[in-house]
C-alpha cells in the first residue's frame, strides 16, 4: 500500500516536473497577486494597530486562492488524458488517494516555501512566534490539500470542472481560513506557543476529520 | 392511511394557525428588546432548527444513498437539500430583520450570520455539482460524497468559529450554561412552534420527494 | 382600526402567508394523490 502510494506520488512528480503545469499555475498566479498587493500597500500604508489582521488576512487570501487555481490538476488532468481508467487498474484507490494528496501537500508546501518569506519582506510583516507559524503552515498546508484532493476527485467526474472546484472548495475551507487567519495572526502578535494553540488545535482536527472521512468517500467517488 | 393523513394536515393547519396567534397576542413582551422586536424568534428558531433537521436528513439519505445506490434515496436528498435551502434563506432574511432592529444593520458580519452564508454556500454548491452531472447515478454518488464531505466540516463553523470570535447573537436555546432563561408562555409558544415547522417540513418534504418520484416515473416510461 | 404599525397588521400577514402556503401545498398534494393513483 505504501508502496504503491509512493509509486503515485513519484509519478506524479516526474510528469510535474517535466510539465510544470501546476506549479507554474499557482505560483505565477500567487505572484502576480503578491505583487499588486504590494505595490499598492507596501510596508508602511497599513496602520500599526491594523496590521497584524490585515496582513494575516491577506496572506491566507493570496495563498489560498493561488492554491485552488492548481490543486484540482491532479485528477483533472487524468480524466483530460484519460488515463483515469489506466490508474484505476495499476493502484488500489487508497494508494491513489494517499499519492495524489502527498503531491498536493508538496505543491502547498513549495508556494509557501517562496511566498510566505517574499510576503514577509515586500509588506514588512513581523513575525514574533516564528515556530507557531511555522505549525500553522504545515497544519493548514496538510488540511487544505486533504479537503483540496476531495474536492479534486469529486469534480474531475464532472463536467466543467475548471470553476466548480472553487465553487465547491470555498464554502468547505472557509472554516479553515478563518482558524488560520486567526493562528496567524496570534502567531505574528506573540512568541508564545501557547498563543497558537486554539486555532491550531483546531486546524489539526479538521484535517483528521477530512482524511479520515476521505479514507471511505474516496474509493465510491473514483469507483462510481 | 388518506383519511388519516386529511386529518394530519389539517390539524397541522390549525395548529400554525394558533401558533401564529400565539406569537403576537399570547407571548408576553420580551424585556432587553427593542419593541416586540424579540416576537421573531417563534418564526427564526424554528426556521433554523428546520434547516438543520433538512441537512441531517440529507446526510442520512446521502450515506443510504452510498450504501445502495437507491434512485429513492438520491430522490430524498436531493429533497431535503432543497428544503434546507428554502429554511436557511428564511432563517437568513427573518435573522437580517431582528438584526436591522436590534443593531441598525442588515449584515454585520456577526460569527452566526457567518455560518448561516457558508451554510448557504454550502447547498449552492451542491446544487451547482448537481447541475453538472448529466448522468444520473453519478451524479447522486458525487452529490452524496461531497454532502459527506461537507457535513463533517460543518461542525467546526458552528461551534468552534463562534467560540473564537465574540457575538451579538442572543444565546441559543441550547447554551453553553445547559439552561434554558426563557419565559415559560414564551417557551410554550416557541416549543409549539418548532413542533408546528417540523411538521411543515416533514409535510413539505414527503410532497417533494412524491414529486420527484413522479416525474422520475414519467422519464423512465418515455424512455423505455 | 388598529394603528398602522401594531401588531395586529403583522400577526394579520403572517396569518395571510401562512394561509396561502398551505392552501398552496393542500393543492400539491390532491394532484399528486391523483397522479400516484393514475400509475
Amino acid at each position: 500500500m505504501l508502496g504503491e502510494a509512493l509509486a503515485v506520488l513519484a509519478k506524479e512528480l516526474r510528469s510535474e516536473l517535466r510539465s510544470r503545469v501546476a506549479l507554474n499555475a499557482i505560483l505565477l498566479f500567487a505572484l502576480t497577486t503578491l505583487v499588486a498587493v504590494a505595490y499598492q500597500i507596501g510596508p508602511y500604508r497599513i496602520h500599526e494597530e491594523d496590521r497584524p489582521h490585515l496582513l494575516a488576512a491577506l496572506l491566507w487570501i493570496i495563498l489560498f486562492f493561488a492554491a485552488t487555481s492548481g490543486l484540482a490538476r491532479v485528477f483533472v488532468k487524468e480524466e483530460d488524458a484519460h488515463t483515469a481508467k489506466t490508474l484505476r487498474l495499476a493502484a488500489r484507490p487508497g494508494a491513489v488517494f494517499a499519492g495524489k494528496f502527498a503531491f498536493n501537500v508538496v505543491l502547498l508546501g513549495t508556494l509557501e516555501l517562496v511566498v510566505v518569506p517574499l510576503f514577509c519582506v515586500l509588506l514588512g510583516y513581523r513575525v514574533a512566534g516564528l515556530l507557531g507559524l511555522v505549525l500553522l503552515l504545515a497544519a493548514g498546508t496538510v488540511a487544505l490539500a486533504a479537503v483540496a484532493t476531495m474536492v479534486a476527485a469529486i469534480i474531475s467526474r464532472a463536467s466543467g470542472s475548471g470553476t466548480l472546484f472553487a465553487v465547491l472548495t470555498v464554502p468547505l475551507a472557509l472554516p479553515l481560513l478563518v482558524m488560520l487567519i486567526q493562528g496567524t495572526r496570534a502567531a505574528a502578535g506573540s512568541a508564545e506557543l501557547a498563543a497558537v494553540l486554539p486555532a491550531l488545535r483546531g486546524i489539526v482536527s479538521l484535517a483528521g476529520v477530512t482524511l479520515v472521512s476521505s479514507v471511505f468517500l474516496f474509493p465510491v467517488v473514483w469507483h462510481d | 392511511m388518506t383519511r388519516w393523513k386529511t386529518v394530519l394536515v389539517w390539524l397541522l393547519g390549525v395548529w400554525m394557525a394558533v401558533v401564529c396567534w400565539a406569537a403576537f397576542f399570547y407571548a408576553p413582551t420580551a424585556r432587553g428588546f427593542k419593541g416586540e422586536s424579540a416576537r421573531i424568534v417563534f418564526f427564526h428558531v424554528p426556521q433554523a432548527w428546520v434547516a438543520v433537521v433538512a441537512f441531517c436528513v440529507n446526510l442520512v439519505a446521502s450515506i443510504r444513498y452510498l450504501r445502495g445506490r437507491d434512485p429513492l434515496d438520491d430522490i430524498r436528498a436531493a429533497s431535503a437539500a432543497g428544503l434546507g435551502l428554502l429554511f436557511s434563506v428564511l432563517a437568513t432574511i427573518s435573522g437580517s430583520l431582528f438584526a436591522k432592529i436590534m443593531w441598525g444593520s442588515f449584515w454585520n458580519w456577526d460569527p452566526r450570520e457567518i455560518s448561516i452564508a457558508i451554510l448557504l454556500l454550502v447547498y449552492a454548491a451542491y446544487f451547482a455539482l448537481r447541475q453538472a452531472v448529466p448522468d444520473d447515478e453519478r451524479r447522486g454518488t458525487l452529490a452524496a460524497a461531497y454532502a459527506v464531505l461537507a457535513f463533517v466540516t460543518m461542525p467546526f463553523l458552528v461551534f468552534v468559529v463562534p467560540r473564537i470570535y465574540w457575538s451579538l447573537h442572543p444565546d441559543t436555546i441550547i447554551n453553553t450554561s445547559g439552561r434554558i432563561d426563557m419565559e415559560s408562555r414564551m417557551l410554550q409558544v416557541l416549543l409549539g412552534s418548532v413542533a408546528g415547522f417540523t411538521g411543515l417540513f416533514a409535510w413539505l418534504y414527503s410532497l417533494s420527494v412524491r414529486l420527484a418520484r413522479a416525474r422520475l416515473r414519467r422519464r423512465q416510461q418515455e424512455g423505455g | 382600526m388598529p394603528e398602522p404599525e401594531s401588531l395586529f397588521w403583522v400577526a394579520a400577514v403572517t396569518v395571510v402567508i401562512w394561509v396561502g402556503i398551505f392552501l398552496y401545498c393542500l393543492r400539491l398534494e390532491r394532484r399528486l394523490q391523483r397522479l400516484e393513483r393514475g400509475q
